[in-house]
């Protein structure tokens, strides 16, 4: 952990990273020269796959491998960049756009290169009017010098990037959503197969990458696959920014190798909890992702450690929440978050959601029922795994993972008709 | 429709342990059918695109870790699938669960209930006791999408069957999901309505009882109903149906899927036109003019009366018989029979109508070839208000992108799809394809005016060519069948579809009502008859002593308005038979009361030449007869009675027999005999500073039933005549306006409008509407002129 | 459709291999101008990418920042997920509500201010957040909000609560 010097985030805080110039005293658009002068794309996939980079957006699939999917039949192919963050506790990809646009703009010219787009579409969240802004910026400035556009660094290869607005959907965060509403639709996910592979963005071979995982691609064309390959554990390797809020006393963005301890985490970089408190209950990759509690803080945090415990990295969003959380006020956010967020098309999803949100907000306000709890307990079963896309499989995670580390907490909502907490807070005072 | 991969491999697929033998990339819903196993369905639906939505059909299939739906998951070699598991019947009564959260428990006032599936499902999968205390969300239960549809949006389960029917089916799109998630609703645009002619099967295909018709809403339950097979006649192309009726009265239509000819749907006016049977408009009882008024009698009394006159004038060489368009082929036949073999006269004639032929003498096609044309050419015909659910075949065939439309004629009708459109004079539709068989013929070099030489590079690059006509104008026929037998001598599949004026054009034609071609298209012995126009002109000169019109309306219908009235007042004796009161009928000395397409039983013939059987339904009032019937009793009268039959089945005996002898053929390289037909004169172009007027048809229009049907009244237009911005301009009349238009019949007022796809110098006039009859305008030539003058602003009711 | 509309249309229209993908980007531009989404809006945008307006109507609808409804001058979107609410984004949303004296997407009588309560908002590490007209003010307190509530009401009404680029 000492020895790590943050890659994607060197520089934040005393750099201006949004000028092309500072980008390029930083080493910014070595790796696209280097690579329009001495690589195939062919050879930017295979440096790329050897590094064995897997995405950052939350799926954690292997970049290269995807990125070698594609059919070549000769149809056009799109390479479309997932900025439209919203997976709840995650900001990183909010902050690497707002701060170092031309890093990204980089890693959507080589991913182009490598797989041979012509036209590349950055969706960025509709709430992020400012980093649109500013990546707009940085692109006309990218462009002038001739890093994007005709004749990139007179290589022969061109390539043009659009950037698109959401327009507020979480959803469109999932690709083919992302697809639809690209194309002008409602942002509903696809039926699959067809994959965006071989039918993606106006049902051409379409390659979907994140934010994060694209600024990557630059430096590991710098600094060489084994460079990456070396950082973290074996089978996901490489920095990660993690996104960590909630109850610790310094909120923020860490890039760190993967396979540090959730405790290392919380302590060495996000400055610890608040004076007396106790850790009650983490989650360690987004609002789709299952708790883990005090006693897996050694739990290291990487796509392996968390699935043996049953959660997940995600979009390494860790949200710490302290021994004054209630635990059904926190699943009550996140269940009227998915209720909000469902386009609405899979019927567990849709009304299975909701009901599971009406039931949480029903205990919460102390009117929650045996009823409740039972149902709760078992609903995971008709809802989880039986929709179109992974929306309807983040409802119960979390929920399910608190239900089940403190069911006296939800049982106390019922006899005791509200938050034993609150109650407790109450009476004190 | 899904892109199913179409080779003809087949997989070995196991479904509950019965392996069967599939066609690759099969469903597995479609594959479990062919066992016999019922995989329930909500979103699934065969005829849409597979959306993957409701996850009732969830279904477990080995070395996949996740349950699958059946509605979207395609088989291949050694799948193993459990449609009955215990992870699957918990994953069934989980959806089922989740949908019956809030759906309300009002089935014993739904009228889905007994035909719903989801009370269907719930009893065959549902949890077997419900644990939902829930309180249920309340919705709007009356939601008015439009004239013909309400919305309970408590009932529905979002499937969207609905959208995508008017999406992929009908190609409309006026029909939404509005909103997201858990607030997503069925709806229109903001303040818009639904009101696609097609709109009656999106209650058909509801699952439940969200959508339900105006027509049916609370009329009956589905077990008390009694159910008869039946064609629909509202126009030529015969779409199969089943009328549902309850103590013997029409409840509603139901389509009785035909992949050949409806595929499964109905348009709305074939749906929902039957309720004229109820109105007080309804013909129950023949009558007679007597001193100026108009007296009910008996049937046998009115053929009394007739019998005689007919004879006589007979006698004479003086009388005339138009009808059979609307007859079944059996009563086409016995009309004929009776004419020639009891009055002894070729004068017979069905074409009441601007129709001149029903039956292209060469390359006659069929429906299903419009499924892989690769040009499609439309000559005048307006499919979408004439032949809805044959436009629908166009719309899937257009919006699939195989197929291009090309529309030739004087203005370009808003049409449903993409089209390509040839702007060409009226009347001079034979000459542009005379041209066009002459390039093709010739090869490029020829090249006639520019745009002749495009559209023969289209034709000559399009692989099949469906032509579609609207038999007006036998010259263009004519031409019409050079030109696609010189595209067939360049090895290119042809095929012409002639849209009937009424629904039985073909059949009557088929079964000998014209003046020259008997039973089965065989040359009448003898000189032919006169033609409806003649006996019109013999009629208004005096020279016709008696005219029989059974089921037709030429007062309405002839392109001629002028002479078709003249001769209506004029021939000393008419006697009209119909359903109900229409303009003709108001001539008529005496009037007969006509069984309704429901109360009768025989076969119709449909545009490209089907013969499909119908089966009676209800019974009629008991002065009503069918029309075999009714000449049958004169013939009787007559003392011929063993010359006509009444009997279908001997009729129809009759029929096939003569078309035995007659063989008639339709294969390409022969061609049938036309019906005698006038050359009409081409439109007047005279520089007199009136419009040329351009009959429009709609699909609610007409002097018949529909015209007094209060199921479909709401969607009936109202009169209109359409000008360019600058003529309007010109002539000072406003859109929503009201104009006087002033022909060679007299005058009508209707409404004005104003679009830029009118020509100048053009004015389309809506047709066959009675209160404004547009062939007042009119000539011989289906065309008219006529001034206009604006006649103010309409004057609306306040609210 | 006004020439601006037209002209932007067609920009928009340029930037994409299909023009239906102008739809969104153009709804949010006529949002711009008229601080919602008009029936003419849907009208406009119905004509520009070829769609029925009933088709414009269902993709506008999906989307939480297209307004089918006129909205304040001051579009107040506060987070209410689960970073935010640890760090006291519920008493946040009390203090707000009560000082405008509206609920969730509710607009203050005088026009002014439309409160919503969202999603996260992907600023969690400055808890709670709000965005005023898609400008973010990160670690909110009652009494911060109280001062951007008087400077709000101060300055000239915004040229558009939802700018669009």
């Amino acid at each position: 952990m000492a020895d790590f010097e943050p890659v994607l985030t060197k520089g934040f805080g005393s750099l201006d990273l949004t000028d092309l110039a500072v980008y390029r005293k930083t080493g910014g658009f070595e790796a696209l020269t280097k690579a329009m002068r001495d690589m195939t794309p062919e050879a930017v996939v295979n440096e790329v796959s050897a590094s064995n980079l897997r995405g950052r957006g939350g799926a954690g699939f292997p970049t290269g491998k995807k990125w070698s999917f594609l059919p070549k039949d000769g149809r056009p192919r799109y390479l479309v960049c997932n900025s439209d963050e919203a997976e709840p506790g995650t900001f990183k990809d909010h902050m690497l756009l707002e701060n170092a646009p031309f890093n990204l703009i980089e890693g959507l010219v080589l991913a182009a290169y490598a797989i041979n787009a012509k036209r590349i579409f950055i969706y960025i969240r509709g709430e992020f009017l400012q980093g649109y802004r500013i990546f707009s910026k940085a692109l006309a400035d990218a462009r002038a010098a001739g890093f994007v556009g005709h004749d990139i660094l007179g290589s022969g290869y061109s390539v043009e990037i659009v950037a698109h607005r959401g327009a507020g959907a979480y959803i469109c965060g999932e690709e083919t959503a992302q697809l639809n509403s690209l194309e002008g639709k409602r942002g509903e996910p696809r039926l699959k197969p067809p994959f965006p592979a071989n039918a993606g963005l106006y049902g051409m071979p379409t390659v979907v990458n994140n934010v994060e995982t694209l600024m990557y691609v630059p430096h590991i064309i710098t600094r060489g696959a084994q460079w990456f390959a070396s950082i973290g554990p074996e089978k996901s390797p490489g920095p990660k920014v993690i996104s960590v809020s909630g109850h610790v006393v310094k909120p923020g963005n860490y890039e760190i190798p993967l396979g540090i301890t959730v405790r290392e985490l919380i302590d060495g970089y996000a400055g610890g909890l608040r004076p007396g408190r106790t850790v009650k209950a983490v989650q360690p990759g987004g609002g789709s992702s299952a708790a883990i509690f005090a006693e897996d803080l050694d739990c290291g945090i990487d796509f392996e450690s968390l699935a043996a415990k049953k959660t997940m990295l995600g979009s390494g969003a860790v949200v710490v929440m302290d021994d004054t959380a209630c635990m059904v006020r926190s699943a009550v956010t996140l269940n009227r978050f998915y209720e909000h967020e469902s386009c609405g098309q899979c019927t567990p999803c849709r009304e299975g959601g909701q009901w599971v949100h009406r039931m949480v907000a029903r205990l919460e306000a102390g009117e929650g029922s045996e009823q409740d709890l039972r149902i709760l307990g078992t609903i995971n079963r008709t809802i989880t795994g039986t929709n179109l896309c992974a929306l309807g499989d983040s409802i119960m995670p979390f929920l399910q993972s608190v239900m089940t580390r403190f069911p006296d907490e939800f049982k106390a909502h019922v006899t005791q008709a509200g938050c034993p907490l609150r109650l407790r807070k109450e009476s004190a005072a | 429709m899904s892109a199913a991969p179409t080779n003809t491999r087949t997989v070995n697929v196991t479904i509950d342990g019965h392996t069967l033998s599939v066609p690759e990339g099969m469903l597995v819903v479609e594959a479990a059918k062919r066992l016999g196993t019922q995989i329930p369905v909500y979103c699934y639906h065969p005829k849409l695109d597979p959306a993957g939505l409701c996850r009732i059909c969830l279904v477990e299939i080995e070395k996949m870790p996740k349950l699958q739906i059946a509605c979207a998951t395609r088989v291949s070699e050694g799948m193993v699938v459990h449609t009955s598991s215990a992870k699957v019947a918990e994953a069934r009564k989980g959806v089922l669960e989740f949908l019956l959260l809030n759906h309300p428990l009002d089935c014993p006032i739904c009228d889905k209930g007994g035909e719903c599936d989801l009370q269907d499902f719930t009893m065959s999968y549902g949890p077997g006791e419900s644990r939902l205390t829930e309180p249920k969300l309340h919705k709007p239960k009356m939601v008015d999408l439009g004239p013909t549809i309400v919305l309970d949006e408590e009932r529905c389960i979002l499937c969207r069957r609905c959208t995508r029917f008017d999406d992929e089916i009908a190609q409309e799109r006026n029909l939404i999901v509005d909103d997201r998630g858990f607030g997503s609703l069925i709806a229109t645009r903001h303040g818009g309505e639904y009101t696609s002619y097609f709109s009656g099967n999106t209650t058909e295909i509801c699952p439940v009882g969200a959508l339900t018709s105006k027509a049916y809403r609370f009329r009956s339950r589905p077990w008390d109903l009694g159910h008869t097979d039946s064609i629909c006649t509202q126009c030529s192309v015969g779409c199969n149906f089943r009328i549902d009726t309850r103590f013997g009265r029409i409840m509603r239509t139901f389509t009785r899927e035909n992949t050949a000819v409806d595929d499964g749907w109905l348009c709305d006016r074939g749906r929902y036109t039957f309720n004229y049977l109820y109105s007080p408009h309804r013909l129950r009882t023949p009558s007679v003019k007597r001193d100026g008024a108009r007296v009910d009698v008996t049937f046998a009394e009115a053929v009394a009366l007739t019998a005689p006159r007919l004879a006589d004038a007979a006698k004479a060489g003086r009388v005339g018989v138009i009808g059979g368009g609307r007859l079944s082929d059996e009563e086409a036949y016995a009309l004929q029979r009776f004419t020639r073999d009891v009055l002894g006269t070729n004068n017979i004639d069905y074409r009441a109508h601007l129709q001149k032929f029903a039956t292209p003498s060469r390359f006659g096609a069929h429906l299903t070839d419009l499924d892989d044309a690769s040009l499609i050419l439309m000559f005048g015909a307006l499919t979408p208000e004439q032949a809805p659910i044959l436009d629908l075949r166009i719309r899937r065939a257009v919006a699939r992108g195989h197929a291009k439309l090309m529309y030739v004629g004087p203005y370009r009708p808003e049409l449903p799809v993409e089209a390509r459109y040839v702007d060409y004079p009226p009347g001079e539709i034979a000459d542009l394809m005379n041209q066009l068989a002459d390039v093709v013929h010739h090869g490029k070099e020829e090249t006639g005016e520019g745009f002749v030489a495009e559209i023969a590079q289209e034709l000559a690059s399009s692989e099949k060519i469906i032509a579609i006509h609207h038999g007006r104008d036998p010259r263009g026929a004519e031409a019409l069948e050079r030109l696609m037998e010189t595209l067939h001598r360049f090895d290119h599949p042809v095929g012409i579809l002639v849209v009937g004026a009424t629904s039985n054009a073909r059949g009557a034609e088929a079964a000998g009502c014209v003046p020259n071609l008997g039973p089965g298209y065989s040359p009448v012995s003898g000189a032919p008859g006169m033609t409806t126009n003649q006996m019109l002109a013999a009629a208004a000169a005096g020279k016709l002593d008696a005219l029989l019109v059974i089921g037709a309306n030429p007062a309405l219908t002839f392109s001629d308005g002028d002479l078709v009235r003249r001769a209506l007042a004029k021939v000393p004796f008419l006697a009209v038979a119909d359903q109900v009161m229409t303009e003709t009928a108001s001539y008529a000395d005496v009037v007969f009361a006509s069984a309704s397409f429901a109360e009768k039983r025989g076969h119709v013939t449909n545009l490209e030449g089907r013969r499909q059987p119908f089966a009676a339904a209800i019974d009629s009032p008991i002065e009503v007869r069918d029309d075999a019937q009714l000449v049958a009793a004169l013939a009787v009268a007559l003392e011929r009675g063993d010359v006509v039959s009444a009997d279908p089945d001997v009729l129809y005996a009759q029929l096939r027999a003569a078309e035995a002898v007659s063989q008639p053929s339709h294969a390409t390289d022969a061609s049938l005999p036309r019906p005698l037909a006038d050359t009409p004169p081409a439109p007047a172009d005279t520089h007199d500073g009136a419009f040329t007027v351009i009959p429009i048809p709609h699909l609610y229009a007409g002097g018949g039933g529909v015209a007094f049907d209060p199921g479909t009244a709401a969607m009936r237009p109202s009169p209109y005549a359409t000008f360019h911005p600058d003529d309007a301009a010109r002539i000072g009349v406003i859109e929503g306006g009201r104009v006087t238009l002033t022909g060679k019949g007299g005058s009508i007022e209707v409404d004005a409008r104003v679009a830029l796809n009118v020509p100048r110098g053009f004015v389309l006039v809506l047709a066959d509407m009675p209160e404004a009859p547009e062939n007042r305008l009119l000539d011989e030539s289906g065309f008219g002129r006529a001034t206009a003058v604006s006649a103010g602003v309409k004057v609306r009711a306040a609210g | 459709m006004t020439p601006q509309r037209e002209k932007r249309g067609s920009e928009l229209i340029a930037r994409y291999p299909d023009r239906r993908s102008a739809l969104i980007p153009f709804l949010q531009f006529c949002q711009e101008e008229d601080g919602y989404v008009t029936d003419q809006a849907i009208a406009d945008a119905a004509e520009l990418v070829r769609l029925t307006p009933a088709e414009v109507e269902s993709v506008a609808s999906f989307y939480s920042l297209l307004f089918r409804h006129p909205v304040g001058g001051h579009v107040i979107q506060v987070c209410r997920t689960l970073a935010c609410m640890l760090r006291g984004a519920d008493e946040l949303q009390a203090h707000i509500k009560q000082r405008l004296g509206v609920g969730h997407l509710e607009t203050t009588p005088d026009g002014m201010f439309t409160y919503e309560e969202v999603e996260c908002l992907a600023a969690c590490d400055r808890a709670p957040c709000l965005q005023h007209n898609l400008e973010f003010v990160y670690d909110v307190t009652p009494q911060s909000f109280d001062a951007l509530l008087e400077q709000w009401r101060a300055q000239p009404r915004p040229a558009s609560p939802m700018p669009a680029e």
